[in-house]
């Protein structure tokens, strides 16, 4: 048996020196974190009861966070984990409305111009210091300072001057009237500016807010821990000791959590697997409309989408009921506009009811009588591959021979914006998605419709140009009365539904699945988790 | 062969800086702006334009090179141009799930398929025979995704044994490393059996059984020791793609590891994470073969290599 041992002390020599060669990554010391318990959400495992003995709830996502700093943060998770900590001076609700929240009110000058917001008082950030208006100055402050160059520097572009005349009072003066202000005064979470001094960059892995959690701990593609706020100002909130995202990116691993109770909540819920666990015991899904809008954007420079009557025949053509019913297993809702219904000013259209006869037509009249060859471009996720294979399908039915070019997202995006000018451009359609990161219709219509947009500039990939269009943006984003706003934007809705630059397909669901006991997680239009009103019963 | 070991070892240095030269160029080759990327859908071109600046993007490829070799020679991997964490500290934090994996998957499939490949090969076209090729064959066919998830199904979903996944104990580790290591059992099994078979055949394992020593002397003396040769070589090789992370068993059971940091980082054009994880592989690939190199000269002292 000795040459036995020796197999053996070979194998154990070869596994040494491998964790030697392999701690380049510095990993023997400090990596086992990764591995130990730190399990703040109690071991649920195989608890397939519907009943929940304590307050610690775990939520299952199906990607990582990026960052946690409120002001840098594009993707929506990190929205979402941004704001269980942080908090703006307003905020949305569960329709995208904007509601105050650090602000107990506002007022607008009549020229637009000056916005002032009366704080609410006696609110602490997570470390003890207190908030009030000079912390408002301060985050301002940080966001426009062209140094750090964050996300939501552009949305404060306009703010020209911030003024406290006392700590519950800060004076907002744009150099121009903008509609959507608001919004994005809502997108602004208020970090502690004592954090903001001790940590610097740092503040992105370590968040000091007001909001209802704080940070326990965030282990890179592994979990986020928030635990209760104790101090928090509103009363009666949070009603949970704490909350663990997971990032999940498997669907069938996500909904085997839901199924064994390791995950009280999942986001997204596939669509496919839905039927599957409907009315099952313990377990509920919720579907609400999102702001997600789907659609295939026709190059309205080129030959033959430069003819009105081709782009309306193409939205004749295609079924959007069989689209929805095929592509979205039944869970989704037809784009009757250029926005989703919960985007801000939406207003419905109607026509484009799948009609062959019409569309044939059309293209007849436009001088395609036996339709044409095209390309449509999209993403190389199965889904999307999917939604092209229908459009393909549908508008073979007319004659158009589409071509499906499905690619992965960095190339693709190589492909659009390098064309430099309209006339470079190769693009003819695109089978794609958009959703206004702030719930405004400006996000939803400056940059798709408006000339000033065209890639590499913005994501007008139809190459949309309609001078009053144009002025109508301009007019909507300076107008100070909702009312006022509102019909303008039915204007632009209802001019782009005419001309069709788009072949409108539909509006996304977000479709969450969660325990029985579980109340008060909501997953808001714009696919944000949020989990102010958590509660276990 | 210490001097031999050393003299490897210091090769290692100019090959890791063509390595580096190619992992350089071969990402910043491929199409896609990582500015455009982070800056998201909605953002302005003199957004992008200013990530582009911060990250040094918008100068010339040798000066970025030599900016990144100054940094790489200083010990700085640099920050994640999407999450702005440092590199070491994203690596730090994915190492371990991964070697865990490793190892654990590893270990069973070695001693295993070990067993599985003497066996059949002492039991030649007897019934353990037909058994170990059954299981072999079945362990290399099933897909690892497919597997992952019925294992799922069954042992956390129905029996509630074991989680669905995460690193939160031991446990979550069973299924994954099953999961991870069956192919390569059953590839350790078929090697290990042939190379079984064919020592088997030579002329001083006759000479051994002749002399009078015990079959077990003769099986695990003679024939295994001299068969290993070929199960290091696979075995250093499947080590050595492992230690980069399975994406298919990261993703199916959620293990925050290199793998799926790779392919994440791919997706965003996070150059900077690209270049360590390659580098970092390339290095453990070099040290592994060197390591299956030197135990070539321990399994068979024929086998020497001179300086």
């Amino acid at each position: 048996m000795k040459a036995k041992g020796k197999v053996w002390s070979m194998f154990m020599l070869l596994l040494i020196t491998v964790v030697v060669a392999a701690g380049c990554g510095k990993a023997d010391n400090n990596g086992g974190t990764s591995n130990t318990g730190g399990n703040a959400a109690g071991n649920t495992e195989g608890t397939s009861t519907a009943t929940k003995d304590n307050k610690d709830i775990v939520i299952a996502i199906n990607a990582n966070f990026i960052t946690l700093d409120p002001h840098n943060a594009s993707d929506t998770h990190s929205i979402s984990g941004g704001r269980t900590m942080y908090e703006g001076l307003m905020g949305f609700d569960e329709n995208m409305q904007i509601t105050p929240v650090l602000a107990a009110s506002h007022t607008i000058s009549e020229d637009g111009l000056v916005y002032t917001f009366t704080l609410q008082e006696n609110v602490k950030f997570h470390d003890g210091t207190d908030f009030n208006a000079e912390a408002v100055k301060v985050n301002i402050a940080r966001i426009q300072d062209e140094k750090n160059n964050l996300r939501l520097r552009k949305s404060f572009a306009k703010v020209a001057k911030v003024e406290t005349p006392d700590a519950k009072t800060v004076v907002f003066t744009l150099s121009e009237p903008y509609n959507a202000f608001l919004n994005k005064v809502a997108m602004a979470g208020m970090i502690s500016p004592k954090a903001l001094q001790e940590s610097g960059a740092d503040i992105a892995k370590k968040p000091v807010g007001t909001g209802p959690f704080k940070l326990k701990e965030w282990v890179q593609g592994d979990r986020l821990v928030v635990v209760k706020n104790e101090n928090y100002w509103q009363q009666g909130l949070p009603k949970v000791d704490s909350v663990t995202f997971k990032p999940v990116p498997e669907n069938g691993s996500r909904i085997a959590m839901l199924k064994t109770g390791e995950a009280d909540f999942i986001y997204p819920m596939p669509t496919e697997q839905v039927s599957e666990v409907e009315g099952q015991e313990g377990i509920a899904i919720e579907t609400i409309d999102s702001t997600i809008v789907r659609y295939v954007t026709l190059n309205t420079m080129k030959k033959p989408y430069d003819d009105v009557k081709v782009r309306q025949a193409i939205n004749y053509a295609i079924n959007k009921e069989a689209y929805i019913k095929v592509v979205k297993s039944g869970l989704g809702a037809k784009l009757d506009s250029t926005m989703s219904s919960k985007t801000q000013y939406y207003s419905q259209q109607t026509g484009y009811d799948y009609d062959v006869a019409k569309a044939k037509a059309l293209l007849a009249e436009a001088g395609y009588p036996d339709g044409f060859e095209a390309e449509i471009w999209g993403e190389n996720d199965s889904e999307t591959i999917k939604g092209m294979q229908f459009i393909q399908q549908q508008l073979a039915l007319v004659g158009i021979k589409l071509e499906v070019k499905s690619m992965e997202g960095g190339t693709l995006s190589d492909q659009i914006n390098s064309a430099k000018t309209p006339e470079e451009a190769k693009i003819q359609m695109w089978y794609v998605s958009w959703s206004p990161s702030s719930g405004d219709a400006d996000g939803a219509t400056r940059g798709l419709f408006s000339s000033e947009m065209f890639p590499p500039a913005g994501s007008n990939t139809a190459y949309y140009k309609n001078d009053n269009v144009d002025k109508w943006i301009a007019d909507a984003n300076k107008s100070i009365d909702p009312e006022e706003a509102k019909g303008i934007y039915a204007n632009i809705q209802k001019t782009i539904w005419e001309e069709a630059p788009w072949a409108f397909m539909g509006v996304d669901q977000i479709i969450s699945g969660k325990r029985t006991y579980l109340e008060g997680v909501k997953v808001y239009p714009d696919g944000s988790i949020n989990i102010l009103n958590a509660e276990v019963k | 062969m210490g001097r031999y070991a050393l003299q490897r070892l210091l090769g290692v240095i100019p090959l890791l800086f063509v390595v580096s030269v190619l992992v350089f160029m071969f990402i910043h080759l491929i199409p896609g702006d990582p500015a455009r990327l982070i800056a998201g859908k909605d953002a302005t071109l003199e957004e992008i334009q200013g990530i582009q600046e911060q990250l040094g993007l918008n100068l010339p490829l040798w000066k970025q090179y030599i900016n990144y070799m100054g940094d790489l020679l200083s010990g700085n991997l640099g920050n994640s141009i999407r999450s702005g964490m440092p590199v070491t500290d994203m690596l730090e934090s994915r190492v371990m799930p991964t070697l865990w994996l490793t190892f654990l998957s590893m270990g069973w499939a070695l001693v295993i398929g070990l067993l599985i490949g003497v066996i059949s090969a002492v039991y030649r076209n007897k019934w353990p025979d037909y058994a170990g090729t059954l299981t072999a064959i079945s362990g290399m066919s099933i897909p690892g995704f497919w597997l992952g998830l019925v294992l799922i199904q069954i042992f956390s979903v129905e029996l509630g044994w074991f989680p669905t996944g995460g690193v939160d104990s031991w446990k979550s580790y069973i299924l994954p490393s099953i999961t991870l290591g069956a192919g390569i059992m059953s590839m350790l099994a078929r090697y290990s059996r042939s190379s079984m078979l064919e020592t088997m055949r030579e002329d001083y394992i006759r000479t051994g059984r002749a002399k009078g020593l015990r079959e077990y002397v003769v099986i695990g003396r003679h024939a295994l020791r001299n068969s290993l040769i070929q199960v290091v070589t696979v075995a250093g090789l499947q080590f050595g793609f492992l230690l980069g992370g399975s994406v298919m068993v990261e993703t199916v059971f959620s293990i925050p590891g290199l793998g799926r940091l790779l392919v994440d980082s791919i997706l965003f054009r996070d150059y900077t994470v690209i270049q360590a994880l390659l580098l970092m592989f390339a290095t453990q690939f070099i040290l592994i073969n060197l390591i299956v190199d030197l135990l070539y000269g321990v399994l068979n002292p024929k086998i020497r290599y001179s300086s």
